[in-house]
């Protein structure tokens, strides 16, 4: 079954076309990453699956339900982009306010904000107002926020900005366990390690328009041009080429074959102080499809 | 969920911002004891007593027991003097009323069965209101001079007799009822005789009688000083504390500070993003747009009943706590309208707080929330009508103190009604048709 399905969206803000066409789906239980530089359309993406803009053209579907309509909105939890909570409430106050939109109350009420509180690592601030939180606290309540109503379907818009490693790792953690309980996600970023370790499939998108659509693997057999081999050379007879430019003793250069490559070098004589291959990654593969580094 | 949980959590927001907090309550109760205390020497905290010119034409014992009564009020200083010079102190408002006892007032009252005495009363127009008052202390010594009457029965006697022949005269065939009748006026008589025999014996004294009718006959006797009604010293003249002019003012302040908070409160969850959060859950824009409303509709009703509370401890005494209650309800449903209104003036709450206050302050000047409509030069009343605050301020006075009709009230609660829901109506359209967030 399909929980998500966006078929040719368009979405404009007056004269610029935020979202150019774009279409995929999600089987249930699995997670997309939507990877794409700032301002690629995410967001507004995300918007339109959670009915806070109608399509300008195309439809978007979640659980078969448009949801523009309220019940439809019943399955969906958000952690929008930019954090989303009331400051000055404690973050019981705010998980608890939330949960009620959703109509919880009384002892069910009280067990998704005790669970949600855990899955933040919160449990022993919970009665601190959200302003005495730090960045990734607060982060880490924003998506606690998006899951208190029990969703089936998880949309996390670049979850971890501005995140300090600890938080980034505890929120991988609880992403990566939501995973295998089932639940459907949706989750975009910029940054390409968090797309290539959570997602079963990525779709990269830019300027509005979806390039690709596949798992790391298939994208990089199909868009991944060759490695990388970063060296920093102590030496090298006279009369040998080398395969790039030698800058400050160090060199750069692409090939097809790279543990062949070291070894011809090795073979003639050229000494390495030290030796980096890199395979091809999604970062080669945005630079393939767009000309562009994902980090512009 | 509930409109009442969204309020509840809007309500809770704005207490813990202190900024909003302090403009919502400490600021206008400072401003009410302020302008209160500012208000002592226009009138005073405690009224005077009221100058009344007695003219008694009867001189007799029951007139001269009467004005000993009205003697013995706290509230009246008794002026014995003539008809047209009490007349005149009245036009020059040196006395506050006059009060004539006609010849033949000591004949009939205090008999409750004859026709009364016409008392006339003269107030100065200005002070109406303690006309009312001052008739109300006419009935009570009235009612001391039944009192009276029972202390000397043998007064009856004339009456009876008279109302003895009365019957026998009377041309009705029946026989019997003259009998009975005729029987009954003479064992009256008989009795009140001896009974006064016997309270003499007895040495009662007559003043520990107790009275408890109270009946009089006044006349309103039209003092032709004419004073504008309109007039400030006409207005100010029902005034009972000082708090009187200041705590309406007070209150509206503190309504003021409610709709600035709260119409930056919607951009504030645009701008913070839990505007996206309720919009993604199962609400209707509509809802959490009421949502707002029922909370500042409950701040609003929060602040006049703080404002309400200490005035009460400071001495302020509604002459209505029903139409008080109308006049808050009008003035919240009209500055919710407002609220809403606002609230779509500008994206940011920084952009929705100027141009918030900068309404509030010309509503505030306009309609009497720093100098009282009524001082205010004759155009700036005239301009007065276009803010709502005047008629607010104007309906809650009307229930504090000047006693405003329903009648007199509604025009103020139609126009705060009418405001209300075309504001209602302006904000909310715009803000649920809104579609970028
Ligand atoms: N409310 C808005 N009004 C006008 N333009 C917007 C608005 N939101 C986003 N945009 C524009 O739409 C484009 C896509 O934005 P967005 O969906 O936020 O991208 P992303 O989330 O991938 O960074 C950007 O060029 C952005 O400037
Ligand atoms: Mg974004």
């Amino acid at each position: 079954m399909r929980v998500i399905t966006v078929c040719s969206l368009e979405q404009s803000y007056g004269s610029l076309k935020a979202v150019d066409g774009v279409s995929f789906e999600i089987p249930r239980g699995q997670t997309l990453g939507l990877l794409g530089p700032n301002g690629a359309g995410k967001s507004t993406t995300i918007h339109a699956l959670i009915g806070l803009l109608k399509p300008d053209r195309g439809e978007v579907r979640v659980m078969g339900g448009d949801p523009w309509h309220a019940e439809t909105r019943r399955s969906i939890g958000i952690a929008p982009q930019s954090l989303s909570l009331y400051e000055e409430l404690t973050g019981y106050e705010n998980l608890s306010f939330f949960a009620r939109t959703f109509g919880l109350s009384g002892g069910r009420l009280r067990d998704r904000v005790g669970w949600s509180l855990k899955f933040a690592g919160l449990e022993d601030r919970a009665r601190h107002r959200v302003d005495t939180y730090s960045g990734g606290m607060k982060r880490r309540l924003n998506i606690a926020v998006a899951l208190v109503h029990q969703p089936s379907v998880l949309l996390l818009d670049e979850p971890t900005v501005g995140v300090d490693p600890q938080s980034r790792n505890h929120i991988f953690e609880s992403i990566a366990e939501l995973k295998n309980e089932g639940l459907t996600i949706l989750y975009t970023t910029h940054y390409m390690e968090e797309a290539a370790r959570l997602c079963d499939r990525i779709a990269i998108m830019d300027r509005g328009k979806l390039l690709a659509l596949d798992s790391v693997a298939a994208l990089i057999r199909q868009h991944g041009c060759a490695s990388q081999i970063v060296a920093e050379i102590e030496s090298t007879p006279s009369d040998v080429q080398l395969p790039g430019q030698l800058i400050e003793g160090r060199i750069q250069f692409a090939c097809d074959r790279p543990l062949e490559e070291v070894a011809r070098l090795s073979a003639l004589g050229v000494q390495f102080q030290s030796l980096q291959i890199k395979g091809p990654d999604l970062e080669s593969v945005f630079l393939m499809l767009t000309g562009r580094s994902l980090r512009d | 969920m509930h409109v009442v949980h969204l309020a509840l959590k809007d309500l809770k927001l704005l207490f813990r911002n202190r900024m909003a907090a302090f403009f919502i309550l400490g600021f206008p109760v400072m401003m009410g004891l302020f302008f209160g205390m500012m208000m002592s020497g226009m009138s005073s905290g405690k009224r005077g007593k009221m100058e009344i010119a007695v003219i008694d034409q009867d001189n007799s014992r029951i007139s001269a027991r009467f004005i000993e009564a009205l003697r013995k009020n706290e509230n009246i200083n008794v002026i014995a003097d003539e008809l047209e010079h009490a007349k005149e102190s009245v036009r020059k408002a040196q006395r506050t009323g006059l009060l004539v006892i006609p010849n033949g007032f000591g004949e009939t009252a205090g008999f409750m069965w004859e026709l009364q005495p016409e008392i006339e009363l003269g107030m100065d127009p200005s002070r109406s209101a303690e006309g009312a008052m001052l008739q109300g202390f006419i009935m009570q010594a009235t009612g001391e001079l039944i009192g009276e009457r029972f202390n000397h029965p043998q007064d009856f006697l004339p009456h009876i007799s008279k109302a003895k022949e009365a019957l026998m005269t009377s041309n009705t065939d029946n026989l019997l009822m003259k009998q009975v009748g005729g029987a009954f006026f003479d064992s009256l008589s008989h009795m009140i005789e001896s009974a006064d025999k016997w309270q003499r014996q007895a040495g009662t004294n007559p003043d520990n009688q107790p009275t408890s009718m109270h009946f009089a006959n006044v006349k309103s006797l039209d003092i032709s000083r004419h004073i504008d009604p309109s007039s400030a010293e006409a207005q100010t003249k029902k005034i009972r504390t000082r708090w009187d002019i200041s705590f309406p003012q007070a209150m509206l302040w503190g309504v003021l500070g409610s709709i600035a908070g709260f119409s930056a409160s919607i951009a504030r969850e645009r701008t913070s993003g839990t505007l996206v959060r309720l919009q993604s859950s199962p609400l209707s824009r509509m809802h959490i747009m009421l949502g707002k409303a029922l909370a500042c509709f409950l701040a609003v009703i929060l602040v006049i009943s703080v404002m309400l509370v200490i005035g009460l401890f400071l001495g302020m005494r509604p002459t209505s706590f029903t139409k008080l209650a109308a006049a808050s309800g009008c003035t919240a449903i009209c500055f919710v309208g407002i609220m809403l209104t606002i609230s779509v003036l500008g994206k940011t709450e920084q952009g929705v707080e100027g141009v918030g206050w900068s309404i509030n302050m010309v509503m505030a000047m306009l309609g009497g929330c720093m100098i009282p409509v009524m001082f205010m030069p004759a155009v700036f009343q005239k301009l007065s009508v276009f803010s709502p605050i005047r008629w607010s301020i104007l309906s809650i006075e009307g229930a504090i103190w000047r006693d405003f009709s329903w009648s007199e009230l509604a025009l103020p609660f139609t126009i705060m009604l009418v405001v209300g829901i075309v504001g209602f109506g302006i904000g909310t359209s715009i803000l649920v048709r809104r579609t970028t967030v």
